[in-house]
């Protein structure tokens, strides 16, 4: 039995519509999850290095131990923001003939394909049989491998269950919250305790009694039990569902009337952000781009060239991370939109609105920046010019050729649907086009004129908007049966 | 009021609607019937310019439906939950449909009121989005934001599919006397035969994507329709 289910989930993965259909996708994706994991298979292999120059003098093995407990404490953290609950997959097994302990078994089983579960092994293993096996020998490794085991599987399992009973109980997940964040504080702020210490005193001594791999191991045996009892006598797909109900109430945006038609339908858009899912996590995301001047402009490396970058992905983010995918947000209801009385130009102008609405209050929280200078302001503001000029055009035009739908119930962490060419395509203009102008006036010494060009062209683009508009809507007519049948399959 | 001419439309070399010429007139009501796969949303679909059909053309008001919008003005369609915006309250979803065709909320209101036998206290002030609530409830929104819009022209894909019985009574009543009293032209398709032919005055019957009957209704056509389905259910009866 356990092996049909296997079957049914690999055939589940190949014939989703998340893996992609075309092949040249495929490879691009591919090639991009392979780059990240050869990010983190490197720093799996320079970890020896990347500790000897952070804890110079000391043991490598030690510091190697007393890091150990921290990750796991950040991977609970990670996991329980991104993770996600394998749920809904048991719902076709539920009424046939098939025991709840086998479901149940199944349910566990699968959680642990998660990429979560991957991590620690890859940062972990290169150093453990280059430092530790040499030194200390292949048992020793081994136990060191055992223990990393049952923490992985304790944590997959307890951010599960905790998420699982957090879908019943909100206060859970506060809770939680609040409990890990006063462990984080009384190690770095209040000095009670210290993980560094704890890990050590395990991991340190583990060599000398090795019979102490058996506490995460028993660990992650009790919590995968708990785990499996909870899910048992909660197999009920209400309850196991990410579905909470609360009493949802209906919204006025005041601020948009004063754009009438048009701006009910800004209004509608931003419902449409808050209220699902997908849409929330990655504008969510954007937020945090917002810290980017902080990595560049406190480094006197980075020169004017970086302010620029930096400038269009602050005051710009949303633009380019929510504009991607466009129209695929709407793919729910695009059959409804086409039919009713709504003028694609204003469908458009909304658009607009919306970007310069969120560019501009972008462009405000990036103000603060003046600390490290007045002239970074100046490019911000150039570059803010040039995203709700040229790139909310660019990304409408490429709205124009993307067929994908979006699920917009399911998280943004690793969620590749709706990625296709489209996306890679606009990446170029996106990326490479200030640059191109940018990039040969600063090169002969005249960046300030460099930046006047951008903002010409920025200014010149928001003037032209109606022409813009017009070209658009004519494409639009082109390939909105391509558009709207994309958005049907699901 | 609609003119079909010479629409065709294929999909992998298998032809789903094929229609010569249709024509139906304004204030009629047409049922549109036939199994899965005979080719009724499809043909739906072309009259509401959401496909693009190979060849042919779908006149509404002497205009191609392609070509222009006017059509938008007057026509209300519900095929399917595609058509509603799910993360909206009902209510939002209605002053919204509402205000694109000029109508403030106080009448949308007053018109919501009208209909709160229909909604049966299940859809308007239950503090739920439109994807929360159950099929026939969003079944119940999409017709009702139908009716809101005053359309002289009404096209329901199964309407009567998820709703339970006291609704597929009232929403037969509603058609029937719109029809009669404002001139309504109605396309509806639905696989109950009883509710076509009593609610409709003109049938066609779709097979493979030709409408092989085009009957105006009378006293005998459910035994007719009857006869055709479970022939067609039956291929050892010759």
């Amino acid at each position: 039995m356990t092996l049909t289910f296997i079957q049914h989930e690999l055939k589940s993965f190949w014939r989703s519509k998340n893996t992609s259909k075309s092949v040249t996708i495929r490879i691009v994706m591919g090639f991009l999850i392979l780059i990240l994991l050869l990010y983190v298979v490197v720093l799996g292999f320079y970890l020896d290095t990347i500790l000897e120059q952070s804890f110079p003098g000391e043991n490598l093995i030690i510091a190697f131990s007393g890091m150990l407990l921290y990750y796991f404490v950040f991977d609970l953290l990670m996991r329980f923001q991104m993770q996600e609950l394998p749920t809904l997959t048991v719902q076709p097994y539920l009424h046939l003939p098939v025991s709840r302990n086998t479901v149940v078994t199944y349910l566990s089983l699968v959680s642990l394909k998660s990429v979560f579960n991957l991590w620690p092994f890859i940062i972990s293993l290169p150093f453990i049989l280059k430092i530790i096996k040499p030194e200390q020998g292949l048992n020793t490794a081994l136990l060191f491998i055992a223990a990393i085991t049952g923490l992985t599987i304790f944590n997959n399992y307890l951010s599960l269950y905790i998420k699982r009973r957090s879908n019943l109980n909100g206060w859970v997940s506060i809770c939680f919250s609040i409990f890990l964040v006063l462990l984080t504080l009384s190690d770095f702020s209040w000095h009670i305790i210290s993980f560094r210490n704890l890990s050590l005193l395990f991991f340190g001594n583990i060599k000398a009694h090795p019979l102490l791999v058996l506490i995460p191991l028993a660990l992650s045996c009790i919590i995968y039990y708990i785990n499996f009892l909870y899910l048992k006598h909660n197999l009920y797909l209400e309850e196991l569902g990410s579905r909470k109900i609360s009493h949802k109430s209906s919204t006025d945006i005041p601020l948009l009337d004063r754009f009438g038609r048009v701006g009910e339908l800004v209004a509608n858009e931003v419902k449409l952000i808050l209220r699902n899912k997908r849409s929330r996590s990655s504008v969510l995301m954007t937020t945090m781009i917002l810290f980017y001047g902080l990595i560049f402009y406190t480094n006197k490396y980075y020169g004017d060239g970086w302010k620029v970058f930096c400038g269009m992905f602050m005051t710009g983010i949303f633009i380019i991370n929510y504009g991607q995918f466009m129209f695929g947000w709407q793919a729910g209801h695009f059959d409804g939109i086409l039919i009713s009385k709504i003028k694609f130009q204003d469908f458009l102008k909304a658009k607009y609105i919306l970007f310069t609405i969120v560019s501009s209050a972008a462009f405000l929280l990036t103000l603060p920046y003046a600390y490290f200078g007045w002239h970074i302001i100046l490019v911000h503001f150039v570059m803010y010019l040039w995203n709700i000029g040229v790139n909310t055009t660019i990304v409408l035009f490429f709205a124009n050729r993307n067929y994908k739908r979006i699920d917009l119930s399911r998280g943004a962490s690793f969620n590749w649907e709706g990625v296709g060419a489209t996306q890679l395509l606009l990446g170029f203009p996106l990326f490479l086009l200030p640059f191109v102008i940018y990039g040969p006036v600063a090169f002969f010494g005249h960046p300030d004129i460099a930046l006047g060009l951008l903002a010409a062209i920025g200014l010149l683009f928001v003037l032209t908007r109606q022409y813009w508009i017009k070209q658009l809507e004519e494409d639009f007519y082109e390939k909105k049966y391509t558009i709207a049948e994309g958005f049907r399959a699901k | 009021m609609i003119e079909i001419k010479d629409l065709k439309k294929v999909y992998a070399g298998v032809t789903v609607v094929d229609i010569p010429y249709l024509k139906i007139s304004k204030g009629e009501s047409i049922g549109l019937i036939g199994n899965n796969g005979a080719g009724k949303t499809t043909l739906f679909r072309i009259m509401l310019d959401l496909i693009r059909p190979e060849h042919g053309e779908v006149t509404s008001n002497g205009e191609n439906v392609a070509l222009h919008e006017n059509w938008k003005n007057y026509t209300a369609s519900f095929l399917d939950e595609g058509f509603l915006i799910d993360y909206l309250t009902p209510e939002e979803y209605f002053y919204f449909i509402g205000g694109l065709h000029q109508q403030t909320r106080a009448h949308v209101d007053d018109f919501l009121t009208s209909l709160t036998d229909f909604f049966n206290g299940e859809v308007l002030k239950r503090g739920k989005y439109i994807r929360d609530l159950s099929k026939g409830n969003q079944c119940k929104v999409g017709v009702a934001a139908c009716l809101l819009q005053k359309p002289e022209l009404l096209m329901l894909d199964e309407p009567f599919a998820n709703i339970d019985p006291s609704t597929q009574i009232r929403l037969k009543n509603m058609i029937k006397q719109m029809s009669r009293s404002e001139g309504l032209t109605t396309l509806v398709s639905s696989h109950d035969l009883n509710h076509v032919t009593e609610v409709c005055e003109r049938i066609l019957l779709m097979e493979k994507g030709k409408i092989i009957k085009d009957i105006a209704t009378s006293s005998s056509t459910l035994k007719e329709l009857e006869e055709y389905f479970s022939v067609a259910i039956n291929p050892f009866q010759v």
